[in-house]
């Protein structure tokens, strides 16, 4: 075991306190296999006090995947929090049988965006004609299976980091499933564009999602035309405007305040048409000729910009714009903003300086590799700190699939798992505002939500909830012993995370419940349902 | 529970400061004020989703124009409701009548968003953020509200949305209830003992949690269940005789009408209803918008109706994310255009006249040579209601971008 033995701090600014318990957090990390094994077979160790090899495992699990499996927690403590994670880390395509058969049994997954524009074109045919078509009903299930799978990937993938980090960049590139052309853009977006590179480097991603017929629809730069020129011909979906009209700042304000600077990344309202400017032209084919990029030198304004002091001459087309996203994604206002978001995702709501320090030394030493920064993150005192762990409050979807996770349950190919993300209030692929989904707690610990979260948990371990097929029996034994059954609910279902309180209530609850399975049900469902299960 | 309520959220936030934690909430133990009277004023925003067509709401129809341009869909004179000798209502708007006759009701014309997009998606979200232009506006205009205007009674009832999932314009750090039936709110188990014993057994669980802010919203969804139960919505009987339309719409006013009754400290309700996106076959007097607008105007009417002395302190206000195209298109419907009508009812409202600036429908006076314009910006509408109906203190953090003007108001409610 020497994974955490050396970690690298590209910061180095580390007070001489902070190096001493990171030195006692490095200790309990690498403790050795044999006590690692009996640290994970002990039965509820306290939560939140000093990091056993089970709670590394367990802090791990909560953040760089959608929590642990039944009894993962045990394995990853075995192997290593750290080693685990480098593991992920370097994971390229390895092979995985469960997810390859839940692909397969995604027809949507097989359409190619022509298929998925043709079908588009076909629903809003019907629609004009104001019939409730066959076509209309197909992309409506078509769209539910994008949906579900996303649910069924972060259950069953062995890759959890990939899908953990997908659907980061997802919220980061947020595009919105119900406006016009994305119901058909919108899956080629993720299979296509996000998922490939969600590991990869940042200005890569950057790239491919400027020029994503989804992002330019979504946020209108396929109407964005240089003032005074032609614009596109009708019939064409960036077609609104009957007369030419100016440039559309939308895409090109939210990619340097949400995509790229950050709200307070030092650009003016003189940067924004700048950048608008020099993106006029990058836009998309009509459905019909199946929707891809394209950039249109007639629409595109070929005169002097001047960005963040940049100067962009006159006569450039399509190459200026890569010019400009490469100049963005390597600027020091974009590397801090994105690992502030990435460290609020796997550190904190707030996250200390230092792991946005070590972050950003990443990123500058690898050139935005995603892999690196992760890794750095992950080797900061900061995200080993008392203060991080647990102190995140779950979004509707971490939840849900942590809960499927928790308990070994299987999803089906259908959206009602979904449906219950939605109805949480997280409906997938429905995040209308460019900013995606918040991370922040405040805005997820709503009460109605809360209590639609404890009924989601009593029911999926009754085996009530429609979408995921639950076997307690093969995670659990039923038996009579409460408080037995209450420590195997804990380090099997909630991976040790039990509070001493919350061990109390469960029991105390158990006592007049005669029939063991029920019983076991009931224990299982209150911990879904605890405020330990809420948080990671 | 062993702790008092308050006491409870005192040792909530505490734990909160220790966690460095956001403000807010200590800020809604220390602002609330258990002790005040739970009568208060409330706002009921409803929310016509896909655009209707304020042009036969509230028809024009003084304005030859108007005849000329709707060839097959224009309301005709003999079944328009006159209310000032230049607009009136459309026939199917008739259960208003009496409360435009009392004052109580007053529509406004030619009202909208300063962003001329004409996508649904895009103006719905900024009529909800409250920040035209600006997409990257996470929370609601509503929201912010009860997040600067922090003194209010203690209920999880001050801010509710009538539906499935909390619409956007409620979203945001200050408490709000997404309810889809008040019926159904809360644990959900076979038989009342059931219930019972999972919520005590989850409030149990919460008693303990270990942060404020999980704690404090689950106590205050088991006190919303508790407070449900113990008003029965199941037995509520509209007052009055009034006759809510069957579905999910008039059975939302319904449930606004009955949590206002019940005083469990309601101050903003929000509900929405869709279908007014009529490209095809739009209809005049009868068709396919003068069915919904029946509906709607049933629904209205008759949560006045129930209310009845109690609209003194409502004021409910109507909205739409744009309007439609002056001239009617080839599918015998309209297309996405610019200003719409809305409306405001109440016993504060200063009824029986038509607010605006009325812009015309000659094509110099239209936006872009085709639509409605915008002569009223539907900020300037909502801050007066926030303003003189709930007395908000800090309207330019509610409406950033646009500073309050009280010289822009319409003049909708009585001062």
């Amino acid at each position: 075991m020497n994974i955490a033995a050396t970690p690298r701090y590209a910061c180095g600014r580390l007070e001489s306190s902070v190096l001493a318990k990171l030195g006692m957090l490095a200790l309990a990390v690498i403790s050795p296999p044999a006590g690692a094994a009996t640290a994970a077979s002990r039965p509820s160790p306290p939560a939140h006090s000093a990091l056993t090899a089970s709670d590394s495992a367990l802090h791990v699990l909560q953040r760089f995947a959608y929590g642990p499996r039944a009894g993962q927690v045990a394995e990853v403590a075995r192997e290593g929090a750290l080693a685990w994670l480098d593991s992920q880390l370097a994971a390229d395509g390895r092979d995985d049988p469960r997810l390859a058969a839940i692909e397969r049994r995604t027809p949507a997954l097989a359409l190619d965006p022509e298929d998925w524009a043709r079908r588009f074109a076909a629903a809003r045919r019907a629609k004009r004609e104001g019939m409730a078509g066959e076509e209309r009903a197909e992309v409506r299930e078509l769209t539910g299976q994008v949906r579900a799978l996303v649910i069924a990937r972060a259950v069953t993938a062995e890759d959890q980091l990939r899908e953990v980090m997908a659907g980061f960049w997802f919220d980061h590139f947020n595009v919105f499933l119900d406006k016009g052309a994305d119901r058909y853009l919108l899956p080629g977006y993720v299979e296509d564009v996000i998922r490939p590179r969600a590991l990869g480097r940042f200005e890569d991603l950057l790239l491919a999602t400027a020029q994503s017929p989804a992002m330019l629809f979504y946020l209108d730069n396929v109407k964005s035309v240089a003032p005074g020129m032609q614009p596109a011909r009708r019939g064409d979906p960036a077609k609104p405007a009957r007369r030419p009209v100016g440039i559309n700042e939308n895409y090109a304000r939210e990619l340097l305040e949400l995509h790229t600077l950050g709200v307070d990344g030092g650009y003016t309202q003189q940067d924004v048409i700048a950048v608008a400017r020099i993106l006029t032209g990058w836009s998309m084919q009509p459905p019909a000729q199946g929707g891809a990029f394209v950039f249109r030198p007639r629409a595109h304004d070929f005169g002097e910009k001047v960005v963040l002091g940049a100067r962009f001459p006159a006569g450039h087309g399509e190459e200026e714009g890569v010019r400009l996203l490469r100049m963005l994604a390597r600027h020091p206002a974009t590397i801090r903003h994105v690992c502030e978001k990435l460290c609020a995702r796997f550190v904190s709501d707030q996250p200390p300086d230092g792991c946005v320090d070590a972050a950003v030394g990443a990123w500058r030493a690898s050139d935005g590799d995603m892999r690196a920064v992760v890794r750095a993150i992950a080797r900061t005192p900061e995200f080993w700190d008392e203060q991080a762990i647990g102190s995140k409050v779950k979004t509707p979807l971490e939840f849900v699939v942590s809960a499927v996770r928790a308990v070994g349950a299987e999803p089906d190919s259908g959206a009602r798992l979904a449906d219950a993300v939605a109805r949480l209030g997280q409906p997938i692929y429905r995040q209308a505002s460019p900013a995606g989904y918040p991370e922040r707690q405040e805005d997820w610990a709503n009460s109605g939500a809360l209590l639609a979260r404890m009924n989601f948990a009593v029911a999926l371990a009754a085996g009530r909830q429609p979408g995921a097929s639950v076997d307690l029996d093969a995670i659990l034994p039923v038996t009579i012993e409460n408080s037995a059954l209450v420590d195997a609910v804990n380090e099997r279902v909630l991976g040790g995370a039990m509070s001493a309180h919350t061990r109390s209530v469960i029991v105390a609850e158990l006592a007049d419940v005669p029939d063991p399975v029920r019983g076991r049900a009931l224990a299982v469902g209150l911990a879904l349902g605890s405020p330990e299960f809420q948080r990671q | 529970m062993k702790l008092s309520r308050r006491a409870f959220l005192r040792a909530g936030g505490l734990a909160m400061v220790s966690y460095g934690l956001d403000p807010l909430f200590l800020a809604r133990a220390v602002y609330a004020k258990p002790g005040a009277s739970s009568r208060g004023r409330v706002l009921v925003c409803l929310f016509q989703r896909g655009a209707v067509d304020g042009l036969s709401m509230l028809v024009p129809h003084g304005d030859a124009r108007y005849y000329k341009e709707r060839p097959n869909i224009a309301i005709p004179e003999a079944s328009v409701i006159d209310l000032d000798g230049r607009f009136g209502f459309h026939p199917a708007l008739a259960p208003l009548k009496p409360l435009w006759d009392a004052g109580q009701l007053a529509p406004i014309h030619a009202i909208g968003s300063p962003d001329p997009t004409r996508s649904h998606f895009d103006a719905q979200d900024y009529m909800e953020s409250g920040t035209p232009g600006v997409k990257s506006t996470s929370d609601g205009w509503l929201n912010r509200f009860c997040q600067h205007q922090r003194e209010h009674e203690q209920t999880p009832f001050r801010a509710v949305s009538f539906g499935p999932e909390l619409p956007r314009i409620l979203a945001g750090s200050a408490p709000s209830l997404a309810i889809g039936d008040l019926r159904a709110f809360g644990l959900r188990a076979p038989n009342d003992a059931a219930r019972d014993r999972l919520t005590r057994a989850f409030e149990a669980l919460y008693e303990k949690a270990p942060t404020g802010l999980l704690a404090s919203s689950a106590q205050e969804g088991f006190e919303a269940a508790n407070t449900l139960r113990r008003i029965e919505p199941d037995r509520y009987q509209p007052e009055h005789d009034a006759r809510y339309p069957n579905g999910r719409f008039g059975q939302s006013l319904l449930q606004i009408a009955q949590l206002i009754k019940a005083d469990v400290g309601l101050e903003i309700a929000f509900a929405d209803v869709s279908g007014w996106d009529t490209h095809v076959n739009q209809g005049a007097a009868q068709g396919q918008l003068a069915t919904r607008l029946g509906d709607f105007a049933q629904a209205l009417a008759a949560f006045a109706q129930d209310l009845g002395e109690r609209m003194n302190d409502v004021v409910l206000v109507t909205c739409s994310e744009f309007g439609r195209t002056i001239a009617e298109n080839g599918s015998v419907g309209t297309d996405h255009g610019r200003a719409t009508a809305m409306m405001v009812m109440g016993g504060a409202v200063k009824g029986g006249r038509v607010l605006g600036r009325w812009p015309g429908l000659e094509p110099a006076a239209r936006f872009e040579g085709r639509d409605l314009a915008v002569t009223t910006d539907f900020r300037d509408l909502f801050a007066e209601l926030l303003d003189r109906h709930l007395g908000a203190g800090s309207l330019d953090a509610v409406f950033p971008g646009r500073t309050a003007d009280p010289t822009r108001y319409l003049g909708a409610l009585r001062t």
